[in-house]
């Protein structure tokens, strides 16, 4: 149960940071100019979102959410939770990939 | 649908060709491949020479690989095809330098040598209207303009029937006769010049006759043109502008003894429109007469430049006027209208403008009307095609050699549409020349206005279409200036897009989601290009267009 729960933060925070990834790309506008700087922003920002993700699922997931239980259970969550960490990762980049590809001509395309 | 013709003749013909041009640029004779010949006794002439360079700089940027000059396109930027033809009178060789020299008057036999001089001491002045230079045009001397220049058409005429010696120009002009002959009656001829100055003031009158004579002596009469079926107009095009009096050491010399003089422009112009008025021949040959006129102080040309009144020559540069801009709205009613070619005789058509506290006040309306929303159709090719220059030319600063319209090859790079990565980096330098001569430039820092900048030029502090704002002059400002937003009127702007967005890029947005369509008959890349930003600038514009 505990590792499920664990798994449920990962997707879910996975999911926030996507938003949060799209968002902050929709809201960067459209430069002119010779040179605009637009689309490597938004490329930064989600690889920046794709560190800050598994991150911050951990620390939250560890400190926030960590089962008030037996050892057995913590460490059965802890495992869980670093599987999850890297699902979340992994998650996010083949989502980020997916939506870019969706997307591919709009704001989040600049994304892969 | 009718072949049309455009003739432009003189310098003020010149410029008004610059301006019908600047038309075809924006869209404004959609399907259309039209025979152009410039026209003037002046083969150096600065107008004539930057006329010629934009009409081929129109037709690099619509050739595709071995099709030079392109494909008619229709709703879209550079859609006319344009075919440019030259023809000037030949005043350069020995014997041809005047016209006491060209018409050979102390040949033949000692009789015909009296009757000869006779005659021409009885219209043409012994001392000065026979001896001046011609290379220089017929200085505002319309009684010798007018025989001399259907005197040239037709010295052209023989000579290409005699097959020997045919110079270039006359290969030219035969080119755009061949056109004009197959046309027959779906021809429309429409002729660019002025009726106060000289060649032009000389040519009108005698084009269309000397034309129908053209054709008659190359084929030997078989052929001719039937001025009931086809369609000639002209524009009778009174004075707006003055140059510097010649002075009388300038007048000294032999050769300039007679230089056309701007104050006597406003007599010239009415003594002109009286024989327009009366004129049988006129009156037969030309269905439509536009008369266009600036009824306030005209602006001086040489303001800033030398004390000696230029006659001519490759130093003859002058500011483009919007009287020149009405001049090329006549020819686009004059092609475009279905009705009132039935008379007998010519109409002679003008409206009015909004003058108020001693400036002019132009709406859409006032340049080709209001009919099939002529009118909004026109401003928004225009405001399109000004919006876009601002965009490559400052955005990205094609006007201090940036990458220019490359920039939106970028940007649909960037995006994921990468069909127009094969339009080539020469290919993008020439339509950012053209946005310099439309808009504006820059040499180092100081300024240079195009064409559009100096037609606005004419009509401030009054009304013109566009904002103040739209016509910026500084680098800094340009830099930064809101190009979504040139039209006076709110509702025309481009949508600011939401909190976090802006105008260019509600813009960019469009451009995305937008591209060609198959009614625009576009078939190259370089053609869908133009077409796909064409109709983001459009959608961007919010004008009613049905």
């Amino acid at each position: 149960m505990q590792s499920v729960s664990a798994y449920i933060i990962s997707i879910g925070i996975t999911f926030i940071f996507l938003l949060a990834s799209a968002l902050i790309s929709t809201s960067i506008k459209f430069e002119g100019g010779s040179h605009p700087k637009d689309a490597q922003k938004r490329k930064t920002w989600f690889w920046i979102l794709a560190l800050l993700n598994p991150v911050v699922i951990f620390l939250l997931g560890y400190f926030a959410f960590k089962p008030d239980a037996n050892i057995m259970v913590v460490n059965k969550y802890v495992s869980a939770l670093g599987v999850g960490t890297a699902i979340g990762f992994f998650v996010y980049l083949i989502a980020g990939f997916i939506l870019s590809k969706l997307f591919k001509n709009g704001k989040l395309g600049h994304w892969f | 649908m009718d072949k049309l013709f455009v003739i432009a003749i003189g310098g003020t013909g010149m410029r008004c060709l610059e301006a019908f041009t600047h038309l075809c640029s924006i869209g404004m004779f959609d399907n259309q491949e039209i025979e152009v010949l410039t026209l003037d006794t002046d083969q150096n002439n600065g107008n004539k020479a930057r006329v010629e360079e934009l009409i081929t700089l129109y037709n690099r940027i619509k050739t595709n690989g071995a099709m030079s000059g392109g494909t008619p396109n229709a709703n879209t930027f550079f859609s006319a095809k344009l075919n440019l033809h030259r023809f000037s009178t030949n005043y350069s060789g020995p014997g041809r330098e005047s016209y006491k020299n060209l018409s050979k008057i102390s040949t033949g036999s000692p009789e015909q040598q009296k009757a000869n001089k006779l005659i021409s001491d009885l219209f043409l002045d012994n001392d000065t209207v026979q001896e001046f230079d011609l290379a220089h045009g017929y200085r505002a001397q319309t009684h010798l303009g007018s025989m001399l220049m259907y005197h040239g058409i037709i010295e052209a005429a023989r000579n290409i029937l005699k097959g020997t010696n045919v110079q270039i120009e006359e290969r030219e002009l035969e080119a755009f006769m061949n056109k004009l002959e197959q046309a027959g009656a779906t021809a429309r001829v429409f002729i660019f010049g002025s009726v106060f100055g000289g060649t032009g003031a000389s040519s009108i009158p005698v084009i269309p006759k000397a034309l129908q004579d053209f054709v008659k002596i190359r084929s030997k009469g078989a052929s001719s043109i039937d001025f009931s079926k086809a369609k000639f107009g002209s524009t009778l095009l009174t004075e707006y502008f003055t140059f510097a009096k010649p002075d009388d050491q300038q007048k000294a010399t032999k050769n300039d003894r007679i230089i056309a003089d701007s104050s006597f422009f406003p007599i010239n112009s009415q003594a002109a429109l009286q024989f327009y008025q009366n004129d049988p021949t006129v009156k037969k040959c030309y269905k439509l007469l536009y008369h266009i006129g600036w009824p306030i102080e005209s602006k001086k040309v040489d303001e800033g430049k030398s004390s000696k009144t230029i006659t001519g020559g490759s130093e003859q540069t002058n500011p483009c006027h919007i009287t020149e801009l009405l001049c090329a709205c006549a020819a686009y009613d004059f092609f475009t209208r279905n009705a009132g070619f039935d008379n007998g005789q010519a109409d002679y058509l003008y409206k009015a403008v909004e003058f108020k506290d001693n400036s002019f006040n132009f709406s859409f309306d006032d340049f080709v009307g209001k009919e099939n929303n002529a009118g909004e159709n026109f401003v928004n090719r225009l405001g399109a095609f000004f919006s876009l220059a601002h965009i490559s030319l400052s955005l990205n600063g094609a006007a201090d050699g940036d990458i220019g319209i490359k920039g939106f090859i970028n940007r649909c790079n960037e995006q994921k549409l990468d069909q127009y990565s094969s339009i080539t980096d020469i290919e993008c330098k020439e339509i950012n020349e053209y946005f310099k001569l439309f808009a504006y430039a820059f040499d180092d820092a100081k300024f240079i206005p195009g064409w559009l900048y100096q037609v606005r030029g004419t009509v401030a502090p009054g009304r013109f279409i566009f904002d103040s704002k739209a016509f910026l002059n500084n680098k800094t400002e340009l830099k930064n200036i809101d190009v979504g937003a040139i039209f006076q009127d709110e509702k025309y702007h481009w949508s600011k897009g939401g909190l976090f967005g802006s105008r260019y890029d509600s813009f960019v947005k469009k451009l995305i989601n937008t591209g060609p369509k198959d009614e625009q008959k576009v078939n190259t890349t370089k053609e869908k290009f133009l077409a796909h930003i064409y109709n983001a600038l459009t959608i961007s514009q919010n004008f009613n267009l049905n």
